[in-house]
């Protein structure tokens, strides 16, 4: 009984310190992007393996992920690399578990804003079609595939953590959660809180009570 | 058979209202139609409840009613574009409040349209018109959210079937039924689907039952009334959802197990309980093939269209199945160039996809979750190896269960191969694994036990913590994903 008490008693402390964690961090915005408020439209399509590349990119200062719109059922393994001068500077790699209509891949991020960069991506495929998004655009500023021009430039977001933490926000995260919703209103998140509470604290009382 | 063991015990009850607690939290969090295929399902409820009739169309253009308020939510933007949020000001609301009341006086009765869910059977749908028909002077939001209830409802009933399952398959300490019960009612996609409008709510329910119903006659022995039981349950199951199809062979296998066995001590009469339940199962598939059949329509009706399960070689087909779930063998075509299926697709699918498969965690979590399901499984192999001799007398028993579970996995692998290669693997979905909780359950005492006398129950504690803690980042993921 002893050790079941002290067992909660770890446990929930640590969560507390996790979700605490989570709280003061900060979620993605986007700090440059080169889409086009008229939205995103097909400008090429493939299955087969291919590298794709992009020059007269911007890689903003901490970007720590970077979006791309590649729109697949199950997406393949995908790397990204920045390129500056023909050098690496930024690259990372997704895994195979995205879906839709955009893959965002996780980079690590530099101290200062480097422009003039070319942004490439590949994949393996075998089956699947993958359709690149863009905005269409001349041949001699669009992506390539190595031999030849895309119908226009990939849709591309850089994205690194904001200014205002999760906790900071939690006010106006609670208003939207209450739209969309009839009745509208932030009686939502206390519901939901005095839920998932409920069935925390019974839980803890039934493992406590039945003597594991 | 005293009256404490035919009653369900009070542990059971607190398992099965933490599980709809938590479903109800889920149904409250995740924003209306961004689940799978929630959109179909609430057009199939429509149409059975306002005009008494099935759905006749698998399209997707559903009602008008429900288009209006799926634009007024923006719900086509927001599907799985994961950078785009649900609405976000007053005046969004006001004009999705206009889309409501037009919805509300369209007149517009049923939706013969109800895309996928258009082949599925009828049972789930009936009982959801119940809170549709009740909420009928409410908005289609308000409907929904009642339905999405009734769906939490079931949730508590998987737990405490998941509960009552181990207390029968895996009875020498009770204290750890209440580690699967917990562990099943905090489990995020059992929360998931059991927070929207989907009939998979109650085919976990109804899996779970069978599970339960089938333990407690391989340790109790097979009556007319368990026969009879069993039977019930397993029709109810392909009356909820096409899937049940692949959990069947294992239950009639199971049947006949228990037939045998009782036919050692009261001879051949025993097969009739096999006959009983097998006929009884199989009664709904009958009836309605026999009602098609003299109405003139296809023997199985809308889903003569649907169980279509091979194409190409069936060796090509059994690599691809067998590539789904385990690594490849030595002079198997490749199907996953680039990928471990397990780890990629089901691990990493369970441990985070929420949404419409449109919302999961930072891959590093994928990797992170590794080390408490490796600590999980070890643990339970202990727990295994201590107990082979025991293992060796149930030989009958855990073969029933794998078969079932075979079953539904091989199932899946071809419905998904029907779609490859244009899709890799459409339906490697872990949601549709949730059928076999039961067999998480018993996984997870097993590892609770295997911790040893002294420490098991602390590390049983623990692993509920951990699905506490699993189900509660699940939840923030999707508030980060749809209002951040």
């Amino acid at each position: 009984m002893r050790s079941v008490r002290v067992a909660l008693v770890a446990g929930f402390t640590l969560l507390g310190v996790a979700l605490l964690l989570t709280l003061l961090g900060s979620p993605m915005t986007v700090a440059a992007t080169n889409k086009a408020p008229a939205g995103e439209a097909p400008i090429g399509s493939t299955s087969s393996g291919a590298t794709y590349c992009q020059a007269r990119e911007t890689l903003p200062d901490r970007t720590t992920a970077i979006r791309i719109w590649l729109d697949a059922a199950a997406g393949p393994r995908v790397r990204a690399v920045v390129y500056f001068g023909g050098r690496a500077i930024a690259g990372g790699t997704r895994g195979s578990d995205w879906i839709g209509g955009s893959v965002t891949i996780p980079v690590k991020p530099l101290a200062r804003t480097v422009s003039a960069t070319t942004v490439c991506v590949s994949f393996q495929l075998r089956d699947e079609t993958i359709v690149i998004q863009g905005m269409p655009s001349a041949a001699a500023v669009a992506a390539h595939d190595g031999r030849r021009p895309l119908a226009g430039r990939m849709a591309i977001e850089y994205l690194r953590p904001g200014t205002r933490s999760w906790l900071s926000l939690a006010r106006e995260v609670a208003r939207r959660m209450g739209l969309g919703r009839a009745p509208a209103g932030t009686w939502i998140v206390l519901l939901a809180l005095a839920l998932f509470g409920t069935a925390v604290t019974l839980a803890s009382r039934l493992l406590l009570q039945e003597r594991l | 058979m005293s009256s404490r063991t035919r009653s369900v015990p009070r542990a059971a009850l607190v398992c099965a209202l933490v599980a709809l607690l938590n479903a109800a939290c889920w149904s409250l969090v995740t924003p209306p139609f961004q689940t799978p295929d929630e959109t179909d399902h609430f057009a199939y409820v429509k149409q059975l409840a306002e005009t008494g009739e099935l759905p006749s169309s698998g399209s997707e253009q559903v009602s008008s009613e429900e288009i209006g308020v799926l634009l007024g939510l923006r719900a086509f933007r927001v599907r799985q574009e994961p950078q785009v949020h649900t609405i976000a000001s007053r005046q969004e609301q006001r004009e999705l409040q206009n889309d409501l009341t037009l919805a509300a006086g369209g007149g517009v009765r049923g939706s013969p349209a109800a895309g996928v869910a258009a082949s599925q059977p009828p049972l789930y749908y009936a009982l959801e018109a119940i809170p549709y028909v009740i909420a009928v002077h409410g908005s289609e939001l308000v409907r929904l959210q009642l339905m999405r209830l009734v769906s939490a409802l079931f949730a508590g009933l998987t737990a405490m079937f998941v509960f009552l399952f181990v207390r029968e398959a895996l009875p020498a300490a009770p204290w750890s039924w209440t580690v699967a019960g917990l562990a099943v009612a905090f489990a995020p996609l059992l929360g998931l689907m059991s927070g929207s409008v989907n009939p998979d709510s109650l085919l976990f329910a109804v899996s779970a039952a069978v599970f339960y119903a089938l333990a407690r006659a391989f340790r109790r022995g097979l009556t007319p009334r368990m026969a009879a039981a069993i039977g019930a349950l397993t029709a109810l199951g392909f009356l909820t959802k096409l899937n049940f199809i692949g959990l069947a062979p294992g239950v009639l296998l199971g049947l006949l197990v228990l037939s045998a066995r009782a036919a050692r001590t009261s001879g051949r009469s025993a097969y009739r309980l096999f006959a009983l339940g097998g006929g009884l199962a199989v009664s709904p598939v009958v009836v309605y093939a026999g009602v098609n059949i003299l109405s003139g329509h296809a023997t199985l009706g809308i889903v003569s269209h649907a169980p279509r399960l091979t194409q190409g070689s069936l060796a090509d087909e059994a690599g691809y199945i067998w590539q789904l779930y385990l690594p490849r063998l030595p002079g198997m075509l490749n199907d996953f160039p680039g990928i471990f299926a397990p780890r990629q697709l089901w691990f990493n699918g369970y441990v985070g996809l929420y949404g419409w498969l449109d919302t999961p965690f930072p891959a590093w979590v994928d990797s992170v979750a590794l080390i408490p399901a490796a600590a999980i499984v070890l643990l339970c192999g202990r727990s295994l190896l201590q107990g082979r001799s025991l293992l060796r007398a149930r030989a009958g028993e855990v073969g029933v269960y794998a078969v079932m579970a075979l079953g539904l996995m091989a199932l899946i692998g071809a419905d998904s191969y029907l779609s490859f290669p244009a899709t890799d693997a459409e339906y490697a979905q872990a949601r549709y694994l949730l059928p076999l909780l039961p067999l998480l359950g018993a996984l997870l005492v097993l590892a609770a036990r295997g911790a040893g006398r002294r420490w098991g129950p602390a590390a049983g504690a623990l692993i509920v913590i951990l699905f506490v803690a699993h189900d509660l980042f699940s939840q923030l993921q999707e508030v980060a994903r749809f209002y951040g």
